[in-house]
């Protein structure tokens, strides 16, 4: 019996001293959620957001955490891996704000997934920064709590077509592909939208499904059209299925821009000479170096940072998630507290400098400011066509290029 | 002329849908197991593939019988250790049982190659007769997995382990009753249905960018041209590959691409309703 009374003695201590310990980590700690995509068919882009939160909570942390009044609190991530499903990340966001009783949210990977969670958030009223979300009917809920740091799709393929039709003056003729997904398809409609405008004839416009493991044919059939301008849009491995299969059906063309991959940088590993003068647009590039006083000192400071500890360069994916940890740590040092309302009230209002350039939310929650660059892959390295102020080269017109 | 194209581009895609399928027939066949390994099985192979040519530099000849070896010892092994225990329960259990080591095998890969796409670059350029273009990696591809098939339909059918594999499929008491030990044929036939899924995953290697996620979309494919040619036929595998890579091009173009792939599903539907033993299956396997 006194066996089992001490048993229970040393259990009740051992259960005090946790919860004890748990209370003064809770206070030292601001606690971020989010749901990962670290398997299924977003892993690849799970483990860079993953990467560019890390590299943004242990930089704060090593500054001595984020100020709040005579404090400093350490951020630290709550995540879970949502297998690249939508409803495993809805139940996930719930688990974190119900169970987990986070503060703030990181959102999910991508628009659709952002969309679906970002109603979980507003429910609870919650401030969630999405990293990985632009297109526009994500923001048109009018949520208070969703703030999204990659400005409109519009904006990118505006400056695209601008930027061809100034450089380009041969390409008359534009072909669509785009995976039936809420951000590729919405994108390519937006480049549609932009070309009409710029003058363009479009003549393809079609959808595939992102499980398509052949394209021969759909290429085989733009071969006939001969477009001058071809855009495609989809996952990585899509784009770069694509460009081998144009190679093989022998399809050419002046311009072929393709969103996102070319960003990265598997798109020419996995390509080689095939990769040479496809265009691309990204919402960010290190060699864009924006100052930023709060964490990392500029674009590219921070891309050496991450590069020293990744071994490669950042593309806008990482630095967005970074970005986006980076600016609730700011938001919450100029409300000078941890409350979800006075948080959220400086997301609105407040415009932030950072590495990864102007953003502000405003009322709609998605950043408007725009810095759209067009980039092309030349001599196996993504340069900069534009804008202006960050340029690298000029724009070469001929996939694959001219023998 | 495109339709020619067009004819071709199918007829290459169905060739390798073909080597995907033939030894997920065989296995479902034989051992009534629907092998939920079966995608997971080919895109090991095409990683292997990618690791021996690429980190160690080896040709590709050596690489690639070297990676079927492997493989078919992986499955001769996991049939010998763990399906035989549970292969005469009912097919849930064996079909339970090949998803969660599908699982498995899939994170390990996730964890080992990571999930950023990855590539074999071999450009040896393309034939060009009467406007029609056939890529040569493709037809190499092809040529490959349809001599392997062929080995495997002789096997089976003129030789000792064949005829012992067909006696099994056949009826399994009745052969263990002439002396054919029946758990080693059943490692020895999913062995060599992990061989033919290596086999698959060698040539991908050569065509996709290989990321884990494809292993569900193999894995599903595999499964309609089973259903489309008839289970546990090896010939019918062979047809069913092809039927379905011409019918995903012919939906292509009637319906767009984004249809394509339905396509195959549909087809999957109206042969189940219409010849529920496959196009060139036999009557009793269905």
């Amino acid at each position: 019996m006194n066996r089992w009374k001490r048993l229970l003695q040393t259990a009740a201590v051992a259960g005090g001293c946790m919860l004890l310990a748990g209370a003064a980590h809770g206070q030292e700690t601001i606690r971020l959620g989010v749901p990962l995509a670290l398997t299924g068919a977003l892993a690849d882009a799970g483990a860079k957001s993953k990467q560019g939160y890390d590299i943004c909570v242990d930089a704060v942390n090593a500054k001595g955490g984020v100020k709040v009044g005579d404090k400093r609190l350490k951020l630290e991530l709550v995540e879970y891996d949502y297998q690249s499903e939508t409803n495993r990340a809805v139940q996930i966001v719930q688990r974190l704000v119900n169970v987990d009783k986070v503060p703030f949210l990181l959102a999910p990977y991508g628009s659709g997934d952002t969309k679906a969670t970002a109603v979980v958030a507003e429910r609870y009223g919650i401030p969630m920064i999405a990293a990985a979300a632009a297109t526009t009917s994500v923001f048109d809920q009018k949520f208070q709590n969703l703030f999204g740091v990659l400005f409109p799709n519009n904006m990118i393929t505006d400056q695209e077509v601008q930027y061809q039709k100034q450089h380009s003056p041969g390409v008359k003729t534009v072909a669509v592909l785009a995976s039936n997904s809420l951000f590729p398809k919405s994108i390519a409609q937006e480049f549609v939208n932009s070309a009409k405008k710029g003058g363009y004839d479009i003549l393809f416009n079609e959808v595939y499904s992102s499980e398509t493991a052949d394209f021969s044919n759909v290429l085989t059939q733009l071969k006939a059209l001969s477009p001058d301008w071809i855009y495609v849009t989809g996952y990585t491995q899509n784009l770069i299925l694509v460009r081998r299969q144009m190679e093989d059906v022998g399809l050419s063309a002046k311009l072929v821009t393709m969103t996102s991959g070319p960003a990265y940088p598997e798109f020419g590993e996995n390509l080689g000479s095939l990769a040479e003068n496809v265009t691309t647009n990204a919402w960010w590039h290190q060699n864009a170096d924006y100052k930023d006083e709060f964490l990392f000192g500029s674009s590219l400071k921070y891309n050496e940072d991450f590069r020293e500890r990744y071994k490669r360069d950042a593309t806008y994916l990482e630095a967005s998630a970074t970005v986006s940890c980076e600016i609730l740590a700011m938001a919450i040092e100029e409300a000078n507290s941890t409350s979800g309302d006075a948080v959220r009230k400086v997301l609105h209002e407040k415009k932030f400098d950072t590495f990864y350039g102007p953003v502000q939310f405003g009322s709609s929650g998605q950043n408007h400011v725009n810095a759209a660059l067009v980039m092309q892959i030349q001599n196996g390295k993504l340069v900069v066509l534009a804008p202006d102020n960050l340029k690298q080269g000029n724009v070469i017109a001929h996939v694959p290029p001219a023998r | 002329m495109a339709l020619g194209q067009y004819l071709i581009n199918g007829l290459l895609q169905g060739g390798l849908y073909a080597c995907l399928a033939v030894g997920f027939a065989l296995v479902w066949g034989v051992l009534n197991v629907v092998n939920m390994l079966h995608g997971a099985m080919v895109v090991l192979g095409a990683y292997f593939t990618l690791y021996g040519a690429q980190k160690l530099g080896l040709p590709l000849y050596v690489v690639m019988p070297a990676v079927c070896a492997v493989i078919f010892l992986v499955g001769y092994g996991i049939q010998r250790g763990l399906i035989n225990r549970v292969i005469g329960q009912p097919i849930l259990i064996t079909l339970t049982l090949t998803f969660g080591l599908e699982l498995i095998v899939n994170n390990l890969i996730l964890h080992f190659f990571t999930a950023t796409p990855q590539s074999l670059i071999v450009s040896l350029g393309a034939i060009e007769f009467a406007g029609i273009r056939i890529p040569i990696v493709r037809i190499g591809g092809m040529v490959t997995a349809g001599m392997l098939t062929l080995l495997l339909y002789w096997l089976l059918y003129h030789s000792r382990l064949g005829r012992a594999i067909i006696a099994v499929r056949m009826d399994r008491h009745a052969s263990a009753l002439m002396g054919i030990r029946i758990p080693q044929i059943y490692a020895l036939t999913f062995g060599i249905g992990a061989f033919m899924a290596a086999a698959a995953g060698c040539a991908i290697a050569l065509i996709y960018p290989v990321t884990p996620m494809m292993s569900g979309l193999f894995l599903g494919k595999a499964f309609v041209i089973c259903v489309l040619g008839g289970l546990g036929s090896v010939p019918g595998a062979i047809v069913g590959g092809i039927v379905l890579g011409l019918v995903e091009g012919v939906g292509t173009l009637a319906l767009g691409p984004q249809w394509a792939t339905s396509m195959g599903f549909l087809l999957m539907m109206a042969v189940i309703i219409l010849f529920p033993s496959g196009l060139a299956g036999k009557k009793g396997y269905e």
